[in-house]
C-alpha cells in the first residue's frame, strides 16, 4: 500500500469519525453534572444539589490533593461536566491545568460559568502571606492556606456559595438549591456547636497539638486547639534530624501530647515522636469516601472525636 | 539565531520579570501624617503685661503639669490598629504570562572521545554540559485560546522549541493547536528533556527524528472521542524540514514546497484504560507520512506504538509509584531504486521510592542498515543500557546520577558513560501530565 493511499484512507477515517461524533451530540439534561477535585467538595455539592445533581470527585480521600495523578480517564468526565468545583489557592496547580485544557469544555474553564473556585467563598482565609514569599520558604501557597475543607465554618460559606452558583446555573431549581444550602449550613453549624460543648471542659493545657504538614489550621481553629509546632520545618521539605529533635523538645516543654498528620505522609518520624515524647499519633484521611452530605457531617464529627479522644 | 536576537529576547524576558515587581504597591510611612498641628500658646488680647502670669514655674506648678499629663496619657485611646493586609497585595494579580525557568546541567565522563549522543540537549562530551535553560511561558489569550511557549537557551544560541496556541472550547470534543510544536507522535516525543527519566534522548528518536525530536510549524486538530474511556484521535500537518527535527523527511533540503504533499502528516490514536484506582495503561498508535530529501516524490513513513503502565497505590504513604514505558518505531524510506526499513525501540521502568528518591532503568535497541545515506556508520544494532538514581531535595530540584553502557555493532568496544546532572525549576508552579 503506497503512501498516497494510506493518506487518503486516513483522511477518510478521520472525516467519518468526525461526522459520527458531531451527530452523536446528546440533548440537554435537566440535572447538573458536577465534578469536584476533592471528595469533601463533592459531598457538600451533593448536599446542596440533592437529586438535581450528579457528583464525582477526581481525587480520592487517601490521596494527597497536591499530587493527584491527572489520569486521562478524568477527561471524559470533565468534558461532559456542567460544573467543576476546585478548592483553589493553588492546591491543584500541579495537576488540574492540563486536564482543564484537554477537556475542551469551555463551561468549566477558569472564568467560565461552570468553574467554581471554592476558596472565593471563604471570607477568613488563614495564613495569607503579608510579606514577599518565595520557594526558600518551602512549597507555600501564595494566596493562603487552602485546607479549609475539614472545618465547619468555612464549609458553611462554601455551601451557601454553591447554593447561589447552582441557582444561577439552573434557575428552574434555584429555590431548592438555596433551601438545601441553608439547611446544610444549619447542620454544619450544629456539628460545630456540638463539638464546642464537648471541648468546653478541656483545659487549655490539654489542647496543644503538633502537626506534620501545616494543613490543619482551620481544623485547629474550629476545635480551639493550639498548634505548638510543625514537624516539617518548611512545607514540602522533609524534616532534618535537628528539626525532629527540636520538635521533641517542644512537645515535652509544652506538654503537647497529640500529633496530627494525613494518611499519605510517611509516618516513621511521627511514630517515633509519639513514642519518645511521648504522645499519640492521629492519622486522618483527606476526606469522605461516600459523596453525600450525611457522610461529610459524619466525617467531621468522627474527625473531631478522634482528636478530642486523643487529647483527653 | 544571531547574538542581537539573543540579547533582544533575553532583555524582553528580563523586563517581563522586572515590570510586575515594580508595580507592587508599597507603602511608606510619613512622619507626622495625621498628627494635629499644635500652635504655640498666645497671650489673649486684652491682658495687660502687668497681669500676665509669671514666666518661671514653681515646683508645685511642675508637679501639677506632670500629673495632668499623666492623667491625659491614661485616657488617650490606643492608636487604631493598622488595617489587615489585603490578600491581593501578596497574591499579586497580573495580566503578564506565567513564567518559569528550568535549568539542566550535567557533568559527564565517557570512555570515548565521541560517545555519539544523539540528543541535541544530551551531555555530549566529558566535562560540564549545559543541557538547556528553558523558559516556559503560558497565559490565556482570551476565553477561546491559550498560549504556550518554550524558549531554550544554550551557551551559544536561543531556539524557539515551541510556541503555539490551543483552543479551549471548540465543540464536539475538538481542539486545535497551531504554531511551532512537538508533534504528538508516541509518548516521549511530545515531552521536554526536563521531564524525562534519563538525561539523554532515546536513541531511536534521535536517529529517526533528530536531536530536538519531531517538531515543526503547523496545525493540529484533535478529537476527544465520546467514549466512556479516554480515546483521542489527532492529525497534524507540519513543516517537514530541519535536520534537528525531521531528518528522515526533508531534513536539510532547502527547496520550496511544491504543494501539500511536501508537508509532514502525523496521525495518532491515544487511549487510556484504568484498572482500578491504582493502575492505568496508556496505549498509543502513531503514523507519520512525509517527503524525504532524496527527491522524485520519495517519501518516508514512520509508524510507532507506545505503552505506558503506571502503578500508584493511592492508599500508600510517601507517594510511591512504578512506571513502565515501552515504545517501538518502524521506519520505511523510499530512496531511488530501493526501500530502506529499520526498527528501534526502548523500554524503561521507574520506581519512585518516596518523595525524595527514584531509580530508573532503560534498555534501547536500534537496528542499523548497510549503506544508509543518513547514518552511514550505523551498520548494525546498537544496544544501550542505562541506570539512573534520582534525589529530590524538594519538589523543585533534582540530582541525577546516570550510568550507561552503549554497545555499537560497528565499534569494537562499548562506550561507558557516567553523568551527574542537576535540574532546578523556578517561577510559577508548573503542572504535569500523566
Amino acid at each position: 500500500m503506497n503512501g498516497r493511499r494510506i493518506q487518503s484512507l486516513s483522511f477518510g477515517l478521520v472525516a467519518t469519525l468526525l461526522t459520527t461524533g458531531l451527530l452523536s451530540v446528546t440533548p440537554a439534561r435537566a440535572d447538573l453534572r458536577i465534578v469536584a477535585t476533592i471528595p469533601d467538595l463533592a459531598a457538600v455539592a451533593k448536599a446542596v444539589g440533592g437529586d438535581n445533581v450528579t457528583v464525582e470527585a477526581l481525587a480520592s480521600a487517601s490521596e494527597d490533593p497536591h499530587y493527584v495523578d491527572p489520569r486521562p480517564s478524568f477527561l471524559p468526565r470533565l468534558a461532559r461536566a456542567d460544573v467543576l468545583i476546585a478548592v483553589g489557592l493553588q492546591l491543584e496547580i500541579g495537576w488540574l491545568p492540563p486536564l482543564l485544557i484537554n477537556a475542551r469544555n469551555s463551561a468549566i474553564q477558569v472564568g467560565g460559568a461552570g468553574y467554581i473556585d471554592a476558596s472565593t467563598f471563604v471570607s477568613h482565609k488563614l495564613q495569607v502571606p503579608t510579606m514577599q514569599i518565595d520557594r526558600s520558604m518551602g512549597d507555600v501557597h501564595p494566596g493562603g492556606n487552602p485546607h479549609f475543607h475539614n472545618a465547619p465554618a468555612p464549609m458553611i460559606e462554601v455551601a451557601r456559595g454553591l447554593g447561589e452558583r447552582f441557582a444561577s446555573l439552573d434557575a428552574k431549581h434555584a429555590a431548592a438549591y438555596r433551601a438545601r444550602a441553608r439547611a446544610f449550613a444549619a447542620q454544619l453549624q450544629a456539628v460545630a456547636d456540638k463539638t464546642s460543648t464537648r471541648l468546653a471542659k478541656l483545659p487549655a493545657s490539654k489542647r496543644r497539638v503538633v502537626v506534620f504538614h501545616d494543613s490543619f489550621r482551620y481544623l485547629i481553629q474550629w476545635l480551639g486547639l493550639e498548634q505548638v509546632t510543625t514537624i516539617e520545618e518548611r512545607p514540602g521539605i522533609r524534616p532534618s534530624p535537628a528539626r525532629v529533635a527540636a520538635v521533641m523538645g517542644t512537645m515535652r516543654a509544652m506538654a503537647a501530647r497529640v500529633i496530627i498528620q494525613e494518611v499519605w505522609h510517611l509516618d516513621g518520624v511521627s511514630r517515633m515522636l509519639a513514642q519518645k515524647a511521648p504522645g499519640k499519633l492521629v492519622k486522618i484521611t483527606g476526606g469522605v469516601t461516600t459523596l453525600t452530605g450525611e457522610a461529610y457531617l459524619a466525617y467531621l464529627e468522627s474527625l473531631a472525636s478522634e482528636i478530642i479522644d486523643a487529647l483527653q | 539565531m544571531n547574538l542581537l536576537s539573543s540579547i533582544l529576547i533575553s532583555s524582553l524576558c528580563a523586563l517581563l520579570v522586572v515590570i510586575p515587581a515594580s508595580l507592587v504597591p508599597t507603602r511608606t510611612a510619613h512622619a507626622g501624617e495625621g498628627d494635629a498641628v499644635i500652635d504655640p500658646p498666645t497671650i489673649p488680647a486684652g491682658i495687660a503685661q502687668e497681669d500676665s502670669p509669671p514666666t518661671e514655674l514653681s515646683p508645685e506648678d511642675l508637679k501639677a503639669i506632670e500629673d495632668a499629663l499623666a492623667a491625659d496619657a491614661a485616657t488617650v485611646p490606643a492608636p487604631a490598629p493598622p488595617p489587615p493586609p489585603s490578600p491581593m497585595a501578596s497574591f499579586f494579580q497580573s495580566m503578564n504570562p506565567n513564567l518559569s525557568l528550568i535549568l539542566d546541567v550535567a557533568l559527564a565522563a565517557f570512555s570515548s572521545r565521541d560517545p555519539d549522543q544523539r540528543g541535541a540537549h544530551d551531555p555530549v562530551r566529558s566535562g560540564f554540559n549545559l543541557q538547556q535553560l528553558e523558559l516556559h511561558v503560558d497565559a490565556s489569550v482570551d476565553p477561546f485560546f491559550r498560549f504556550d511557549a518554550n524558549i531554550v537557551f544554550a551557551l551559544f544560541g536561543v531556539e524557539v522549541e515551541e510556541a503555539f496556541i490551543t483552543s479551549l472550547g471548540f465543540p464536539a470534543g475538538l481542539q486545535m493547536r497551531a504554531g511551532q510544536f512537538l508533534t504528538r507522535f508516541g509518548r516521549r516525543n511530545p515531552t521536554h528533556p526536563h521531564s524525562w527519566n534519563f538525561l539523554d534522548q532515546p536513541l531511536v528518536l534521535g536517529k529517526f527524528f533528530g536531536g530536538e525530536g519531531n517538531r515543526g510549524l503547523g496545525v493540529e486538530l484533535s478529537w476527544l472521542m465520546p467514549t466512556p474511556w479516554y480515546a483521542e484521535l489527532l492529525v497534524s500537518s507540519t513543516e517537514a524540514g530541519g535536520d534537528c527535527c525531521n531528518r528522515s523527511y526533508r531534513g536539510s533540503l532547502d527547496a520550496p514546497l511544491s504543494g501539500p504533499e511536501d508537508l509532514l502528516y502525523t496521525f495518532a490514536l491515544k487511549q487510556f484504560f484504568p484498572f482500578g484506582a491504582d493502575v492505568g495503561l496508556n496505549w498509543g498508535l502513531s503514523l507519520q507520512l512525509g517527503p524525504n530529501a532524496t527527491g522524485a516524490g520519495n517519501r518516508t513513513m514512520i509508524a510507532g506504538t507506545d505503552l505506558y503502565l503506571r502503578y500508584k497505590p493511592t492508599g500508600a504513604t510517601g507517594r510511591t509509584s512504578l512506571d513502565v514505558t515501552v515504545e517501538a518505531l518502524f521506519r520505511s524510506r523510499s530512496l531511488p531504486g530501493r526501500v530502506l526499513q529499520d526498527v528501534g525501540l526502548f523500554a524503561e521502568a521507574r520506581w519512585l521510592i518516596d518523595l525524595s528518591w527514584a531509580i530508573s532503568a532503560r534498555h534501547e535497541w536500534v537496528g542499523g542498515l548497510a549503506d544508509d545515506p543518513l547514518d552511514p556508520e550505523w551498520t548494525g544494532a546498537r544496544n544501550r543500557t542505562s541506570l539512573a538514581f534520582d534525589f529530590y531535595p524538594s519538589h523543585f530540584g533534582r540530582f541525577r546520577l546516570q550510568l550507561a553502557s552503549d554497545a555499537m555493532a560497528w565499534r569494537s568496544e562499548p562506550v561507558f558513560g557516567a553523568m551527574l546532572g542537576f535540574e532546578v525549576v523556578t517561577g510559577e508552579h508548573g503542572s504535569h501530565g500523566f
